[in-house]
C-alpha cells in the first residue's frame, strides 16, 4: 500500500506543470487566454488595492505627507500605471460578469450528442464574445482614462 | 481509496460552492461601489478632486466614509479569496490548503483593519 501511494504521488508530481502550465496561454484557445488574463489582472489589482490602502493612509499624516505621496502618481509613469489599473479593472469586471453568466449556464447552449470532432457546445461564439467585449471595453476605458490623466484638466 | 489529498467535505468551514457565491456577490457589489467612488473623483476636475482639503471633506461625509468601508471589505474579501483560489490551483494537499486559507484570511483582516483605521481617523480630522 505504501509503495502504491508513493508511486501515485510520483505520477501526480510528474504530470503537474505547476506555474509553467498556469502561465502558458498558447493552448486551449480564447478561453485559456481569458483564464490567464483573469488571474494576472486579479493579482495586479490586489497588489494595487493593498498599495492604494497604504497610499491613502498618508492622509492621517497631514497635508505634506499626502502631497508627497500624491506626487508619485503625478508623473507620466504614474499616469501610465493608473491607465493600466483602469484597463485591468475594466477587463476583470467585464470578464467576471461573463464568468458569472457562464456559471449560471447562460449563453452556453444545450448539451448535444458527442459527435466527431467533439466540439463542446459550451465553447461557442456567444459566450466567447464576452471575452472580446471585455478586451474592447478595457481598451476604451484606458483610452478615456488616458485622455483625462494626460488631458491636463 | 483514491488519494490522501482529498479532504473530508465535512471538515471544511464553508463549502467551495458557497465560497464561490460569496466571491461573485462581493465582485458584483465591489463593481457598483467602486463606480460610485470613481464618479466622486470625476464630479470636480480630476486634479482638484485629489487636493488634500477636498479628500478630507469627502472622508467627513458619513455616507461616503461608510461607502469606503464597504469598498474596503468587499474588495478585501474578493481579492484575497481570488488569491486563495489561485494558490490552491497550483498545488493541492490538506496542509497547503489550510496554510493558504489561514494566510489569506490573516492578510485580509490586516488590510481591512489598516484601511478602517485610516477611514476612522480621516473622518475625525
Amino acid at each position: 500500500m505504501e509503495a502504491f501511494r508513493k508511486n501515485e504521488s510520483e505520477n501526480l508530481r510528474a504530470n503537474r506543470e505547476g506555474l509553467k502550465g498556469w502561465l502558458n496561454p498558447t493552448r486551449y484557445g480564447w478561453e485559456r487566454l481569458s483564464y490567464w488574463l483573469m488571474r494576472l489582472t486579479g493579482l495586479f489589482l490586489l497588489l494595487y488595492f493593498v498599495g492604494h490602502v497604504y497610499e491613502t493612509s498618508s492622509l492621517v499624516g497631514g497635508i505634506d505627507a499626502w502631497n508627497s505621496m500624491l506626487a508619485l502618481t503625478q508623473t507620466p509613469g504614474g499616469h501610465l500605471f493608473l491607465i493600466l489599473v483602469i484597463g485591468t479593472s475594466t477587463f476583470h469586471s467585464a470578464n467576471g460578469i461573463r464568468l458569472i453568466l457562464a456559471e449560471t449556464a447562460r449563453g452556453l447552449g444545450k448539451p448535444g450528442r458527442p459527435d466527431y470532432p467533439y466540439d463542446a457546445v459550451s465553447l461557442n461564439n456567444r459566450q466567447r464574445s464576452g471575452i472580446w467585449i471585455a478586451l474592447v471595453l478595457a481598451a476604451a476605458a484606458m483610452f478615456y482614462g488616458g485622455s483625462i490623466l494626460f488631458g491636463g484638466e | 481509496m483514491v488519494s490522501g489529498n482529498i479532504q473530508n467535505a465535512n471538515s471544511t468551514f464553508l463549502r467551495e460552492s458557497t465560497v464561490m457565491k460569496i466571491h461573485y456577490i462581493t465582485g458584483l457589489g465591489a463593481l457598483f461601489v467602486v463606480a460610485v467612488h470613481v464618479m466622486m473623483r470625476l464630479v470636480v476636475p480630476f486634479s482638484t478632486s485629489l487636493e488634500y482639503e477636498n479628500v478630507i471633506n469627502n472622508y467627513r461625509i458619513l455616507w461616503y466614509a461608510l461607502l469606503l468601508e464597504i469598498i474596503l471589505v468587499l474588495i478585501s474579501i474578493h481579492g484575497f479569496n481570488g488569491l486563495r483560489i489561485m494558490l490552491i490551483e497550483l498545488r493541492q494537499n490538506a496542509m497547503w490548503e489550510k496554510f493558504v486559507t489561514i494566510f489569506t484570511l490573516a492578510a485580509m483582516l490586516a488590510v481591512i483593519g489598516y484601511g478602517t483605521r485610516t477611514i476612522i481617523i480621516a473622518n475625525g480630522l
